[in-house]
């Protein structure tokens, strides 16, 4: 909370805060040599990912409180799009990356003018369906997309050059994982100013209460349709990155199943908290491989922690967390 | 006389077989405090909907200034300096109190694009002075103690301060108050008239749909009944008081 540090001067003094992101990059440049096995290292990449998705979608369901249950739909046609114009249309590969977050949030927006005057569950509901109607044209229009077939061989980011420093390449997998992590830093950064911005404030507003946040003037339509469209061009770009770390492109990896594994990560790391999203993404990646060793066992696992969490802490790890803080601060009791 | 600040022109709202509002008509004048008043179910929280555009009337015309207000949503109206608070408390419950006051000030900021997203100078200052300004209307409602804790948690009196004072935050002209001191002990009442005077001394227009017969009857400078939806009386309060029409509706008929 970098207001919170701000002194009546307006001198800003170092809070603890404000070593966050130096931590997180050492965090992130060291993991790779924690985790070498090339298995680890794709599980550390899915991660980053799920963490990136985790944020937009936290954007729309826990700041502005607009229920999408169709996610997985933003997710795939930013990857859809962006391969698609790499692969027939010759784009280069980072501009194909910006065109698909852009392809992802104008579909966004577009669903949200629609979907605007819905709320809670009739925009659940209108979600669900578009993201429905996104995969069986992602299945259908064969001639596009290849259908179930799916798309073979999408390639790796070019490699960067640094004239007379390096050259980056994205063939290994320690490279993409710090790729896609730099990433899931920069959008965090981004959205966590966003959030603590008058901005923020809005959208929480709305969340709230409509009426009300109309009543002080704000257009509650349109900052829901900047939700939408932003938190969806996040997903978008996600995509892009999906598809050339897996290299191949099929449409059941956006079906709406993927939405509701999206929508755990948020509700069990804490709706609108952005440490939460990024814990809940985490946990829920890492969750499934380390329990893949007793088989199917670990789903009965999953849906019992899933449902305690929601008994017990609505509030989420975030919660969970606080409340932990909370009592050591006070001492033992 | 000067042209009124609000004039609403034989204003009709109908709920299905009620009609909840009938060819009511109302002209306040600036920096005045005007008054609706009128039995349980008279119409006049619709009425004041229907000022405010949070529901659009079926037929009449309304206007704030001569700027014609019909068909403007309420966030437009808002934007004219037009604010309101509810009879039904609507706080951001999960919000702290200050937050609550800060989403009041969205129209005031300053501050460049880029620095939404990345931390800046003109973002801090900007944020501080607001987080300032937030603090003085708290203290103005009483609140300031209270700033930290979630607007939820507030005492019911306390809610219905700090509903006043994130109105207050968007600097309105015509302020327009839905039943505020129901609910508040006779203390609260006090010191919640003493803050609307205050806010009239500084020039801003007041109407309040009120329950309170001695408040109204003390603080008012003009009233419109309402009974049945329709217009009863128009008056200062000493003609209210003495009109037959309105002592019936409020006591029932028989005793006229």
């Amino acid at each position: 909370m970098s207001e919170a540090a701000l002194s009546a001067g307006g001198k800003r003094r170092i809070a603890a805060s404000d070593l966050a992101i130096p931590a997180a990059i050492c965090i992130i440049a060291a993991l790779p040599f924690f985790f070498t096995s090339s298995y680890w290292l794709s599980v550390l990449t899915l991660c980053a990912l799920n963490v990136v998705l985790a944020l937009g979608l936290n954007l729309i369901l826990g700041y502005a409180g607009q229920l999408n249950l169709g996610y997985s739909a933003f997710y795939g046609i930013g990857a859809y799009a962006a391969t698609l114009l790499i692969k027939l249309a010759g784009f280069e590969y980072w501009l194909a990356l910006l065109c698909g977050g852009l392809a992802a949030g104008i579909a966004g927006v577009g669903l949200a003018m629609f979907a605007v005057r819905l709320k809670g569950h009739y925009l659940g509901i209108a979600s669900l369906g578009f993201a429905l109607v996104t995969y069986e044209i992602l299945m259908n229009w064969v001639s596009l997309t290849q259908g179930p077939l799916g798309i073979y061989g999408v390639l790796p980011p070019p490699p960067i050059d640094i004239p007379g420093l390096v050259r980056i390449t994205f063939v290994g997998s320690r490279s993409f994982f710090y790729l896609v992590a730099a990433v899931a830093l920069v959008v965090y950064v981004l959205l966590n100013n966003l959030v603590r911005s008058p901005i923020g404030d809005n959208l929480r507003a709305i969340r709230e209460d409509e009426v009300s946040a109309a009543s002080l003037g704000i257009n509650t339509a349109a900052w829901k349709i900047f939700a939408f469209g932003i938190g969806s061009m996040i997903a978008g770009i996600a995509g892009c990155l999906y598809a050339s770390f897996v290299g191949t492109l099929v449409p059941d990896a956006f079906f709406i199943t993927e939405s509701f594994t999206l929508l755990a990560m948020v509700i069990v790391g804490g709706l609108a908290s952005m440490p939460g999203a990024v814990a809940g993404a985490i946990l829920l990646t890492v969750l499934p491989e380390a329990l893949r060793s007793i088989g199917d066992l670990r789903l009965v696992i999953f849906g019992l922690a899933m449902t305690l969490v929601v008994l017990f802490m609505p509030g989420g790890l975030m919660q969970a967390w606080d409340t932990l803080r909370a009592r050591r601060l006070r001492g033992p009791a | 006389m000067t042209q009124p600040i609000l004039k609403g022109d034989r204003l009709s709202k109908r709920f299905g077989g009620v009609q909840a509002v009938q060819e009511v008509s109302l002209s306040v004048a600036e920096g005045e405090i005007f008054a609706i008043i009128g039995p349980n179910g008279a119409g006049k929280s619709t009425l004041l909907n229907l000022l405010s555009g949070t529901l659009q009337p079926d037929s009449g015309r309304l206007a704030l200034r001569g700027t014609e207000l019909i068909g403007l949503p309420s966030y437009r109206r808002a934007r004219l300096g037009l604010a309101r608070t509810f009879q039904k408390i609507r706080l951001f419950k999960q919000l702290s109190v200050l937050e609550n006051v800060l989403v009041g000030f969205h129209r005031q900021h300053r501050i460049p694009a880029w620095q939404y997203v990345l931390s800046g100078a003109h973002r801090r200052t900007d944020m501080a002075r607001c987080r300032a300004e937030a603090l003085s209307l708290l203290e103005f409602v009483g609140l300031s103690d209270q700033a930290q804790i979630r607007a939820g948690a507030l005492a019911y009196g306390q809610q219905r301060m700090l509903e006043i004072a994130r109105a207050l935050a968007t600097r309105p002209e015509l302020f327009l108050l839905d039943e505020p001191a129901a609910g508040l002990n006779p203390a609260a009442v006090e010191f919640f008239v003493e803050r609307l005077l205050e806010l009239q001394r500084r020039g801003i227009t007041l109407v309040v749909v009120e329950h309170n017969m001695d408040l109204v009857m003390s603080i008012a400078h003009n009233v419109l009944v309402i009974d049945h939806g329709q217009p009863l009386f128009a008056g200062t309060p000493k003609e209210v008081q003495a009109n037959p029409a309105v002592i019936s509706a409020y006591l029932g008929g028989e005793l006229a």
